[in-house]
């Protein structure tokens, strides 16, 4: 494949996998709630983002180390057994929210409540992840998640008013609920700075091979795929702004988020919605349990890669396999998607310290990256969102209480 | 060679180019007039979980053996057998016939092919 | 809002009764809270009035989708938007009591 088609490529599935439930409930509810204030934290959370998938790729490009091989010769196992535990469980809980996602999108589609949906949604998870290969699971997914320009669309034909739009971009401080606010930025933040989403890419781009001369293409998918990627989660916050918060809506059911499309979109909003979600949230579920069972994997020193048949890395196959029927229960049982979705995002920002500060001393370790190590921009950038990420941490988990 | 930095928890690679786990511990030979020296990689469940704590070493050993492959003690490879160490430890062994891949083969045989699209009974030893 | 869109048939009959009788179940929570604590200064019966009286109007929405009648369900919905400017009153003198 010609390097050009891959950059495409590469940006194209970045976008299409961009959105899933927690960066659309969040950017929902920010919209719905405080109209264009949040839009800050979006733009920082993708920034931050950003940097952080640029250094994944530079990382397996350079070394031939996914990070958590890196992570694990480096720190050595009892650290890296700590890592483990707390990423593997909060990646857990996000898989469950997304599995909701499926179901809930399948639940407004057809009437059938999410419930229901759960062991089927966790079969063909689990099927495609058992016959597909890599590629048609990077792919393949994220090209149907291309439905989520959608709310761009929806966003654009509601008539923004740009100079507004533009103010929301800076900080701000609310008059009233503070504490919505702080737990809705956390949760943003959260949703956007998945480490999740750099195990994959740094796994991925090891399964797809990639050298030093992938260096360039790597800046410019990350660059271009995660800010494109970032406008749809701010066009989601810009139509709940515009559709729900004049009704007075606040988005705590995920039947309230499906309005934001058909104020803009009266014909298939409501149905592009459901489909753009359940692509979303297929595409992130493949993604979150693909990171799980790499995180093992590359840990414990198995035979890994998507692409072999799965007797040829059993244990590899054994993880995902558990962990994604494991994730079916709580939704069996009936436990609310939006709960664990909020949650997931709360906890997701309050553990970043833990999967930052190792990539970090990685990042700049000359036995990885040699010439090709941080510069001071990358460095800066880094220890900004390791600064945030950890008065997040002192702050969101008391703010989930209030805030909710 | 600093063998924290470049042996411990490394990668191990077998001649089959297969991935045989990591370097969980290491055995020296200490003589009371030669230099210490390793005769042995560690790879495998107790050692490494004394790492952590003597009591998950207990725990891994009794599952040991209830359980799976029953194994007595983690496999040790001697060093005499590592060929290069870089990015990865190569080894000059067939990994399935040091016991390093017991626990992959036996979940490839107990679990993996008998669900259908697993792979074909013995894929896992091609 | 759900009911303007239905009105608008943006949206489908089922989800519209759900997400209906779901409104009914959250104004049912709303009103048990309200009442096991409820704020100072406030006539809370008939703060409970509205609230029942709205729940009544959502619960019949949900039954008049089923049955596509969309002038009855339209009728609903006005009085609906009154009771909610009724609820906001409320909302405001507690708001402004804090």
């Amino acid at each position: 494949m010609s390097k050009a088609l891959q950059i495409a490529l590469g940006i194209i599935t970045s976008i299409g996998g961009f959105l899933e439930i927690g960066s659309v409930v969040t950017a929902a509810q920010a919209g719905a709630a405080f109209g264009y204030q949040l839009l800050w934290a979006i733009l920082l959370g993708v920034l931050c983002l950003i940097f952080l998938v640029e250094m994944s790729g530079r990382l397996a490009a350079v070394s031939k180390h996914t990070i958590v091989d890196a992570m694990r010769e480096r720190f050595g196992f009892p650290f890296f057994s700590i890592v483990l535990l707390v990423m593997v469980l909060v990646a857990f809980l996000v898989l469950v929210a997304e599995l909701g996602g499926i179901g809930l999108s399948l639940q407004i589609l057809t009437g059938i409540g999410f419930p229901w949906w759960a062991i089927p949604v966790s079969f063909i998870v689990w099927a495609l992840m058992w016959r597909g290969t890599f590629s048609l699971i990077e792919n393949g997914a994220s090209l149907l998640g291309l439905f989520t320009i959608s709310f761009a669309v929806a966003a654009v034909k509601l008539h923004p008013d740009w100079g507004s739009t533009a103010h929301g971009l800076l900080p701000t401080f609310p008059g009233d609920q503070k504490a919505k606010y702080g737990f809705i930025a956390v949760s943003i933040l959260g949703a956007s700075i998945s480490p999740y989403l750099m195990y994959f890419y740094s796994s991925g781009a090891i399964e797809d091979e990639w050298d030093e001369s992938y260096i360039p293409i790597n800046r410019v998918i990350a660059s271009f795929g995660m800010s494109f990627g970032g406008f749809l989660s701010m066009a989601v916050l810009v139509a709940a702004a515009l559709a729900l918060r004049p009704k007075g809506i606040d988005v705590d059911k995920y039947e309230q988020a499906a309005l934001l499309m058909t104020t803009a979109l009266p014909r298939w909003g409501f149905y592009l919605f459901g489909v753009a979600m359940l692509f979303a949230c297929l595409g992130a579920a493949l993604e979150i349990s693909l990171a799980i069972a790499y995180f093992f994997a590359q840990g414990l020193g198995w035979n890994w890669s998507e692409n072999l048949t799965p007797s040829r890395d059993a244990r590899f196959s054994l993880v995902y396999t558990i962990i994604i029927f494991l994730a079916a229960i709580p939704l069996v049982l009936g436990v609310d998607p939006i709960k664990v979705t909020l949650m997931g995002m709360a906890l997701t920002a309050a553990t970043l310290p833990l999967a930052i500060v190792p990539f970090l001393f990685l990042m700049n370790d000359p036995i990885y990256l040699g010439e090709h190590r941080n510069g001071w921009i990358s460095n800066s950038v880094v220890t900004i969102v390791i600064l945030i990420s950890f008065v997040l941490a002192v702050i969101s988990i008391p703010l989930q209480i209030m805030g909710s | 060679m600093k063998l924290v930095r470049d042996v411990l928890d490394k990668q191990l690679i077998d001649r089959e180019e297969c991935e045989m786990g990591r370097v969980s511990g290491l055995i020296m030979h200490v003589g009371e007039k030669s230099q210490p020296r390793i005769t042995y990689i560690v790879i495998g469940g107790e050692t490494l979980w004394m790492r952590i704590h003597p009591s998950l070493a207990s725990f891994a050993k009794r599952l040991a053996r209830t359980w799976g492959p029953k194994r007595d003690g983690p496999v040790r490879i001697p060093w005499s057998r590592v060929e290069t160490v870089g990015r990865d430890i190569k080894l000059d062994v067939r990994g399935r016939e040091t016991g390093a891949l017991d626990w992959e083969i036996w979940i490839a045989r107990h679990i993996i092919e008998h669900i259908p699209g697993g792979g074909e009974k013995g894929e896992e030893e091609e | 809002m759900v009911g303007d869109a239905w009105l608008r048939h943006t949206t489908p009959d089922k989800y519209t009764r759900q997400t209906l009788e779901l409104s009914h179940d959250t104004l049912l929570q709303i009103a048990d809270d309200l009442l096991k604590s409820p704020p100072s200064g406030i006539d809370t019966a008939s703060l409970d009035s509205v609230l029942t009286r709205s729940r009544d109007r959502v619960a019949q929405m949900a039954r008049l989708v089923e049955a596509k009648d969309a002038p009855s369900f339209s009728s609903q919905l006005d009085s609906l938007r009154a009771d909610e400017k009724i609820v906001k009153q409320f909302s405001d003198s507690i708001e402004s009591r804090q």
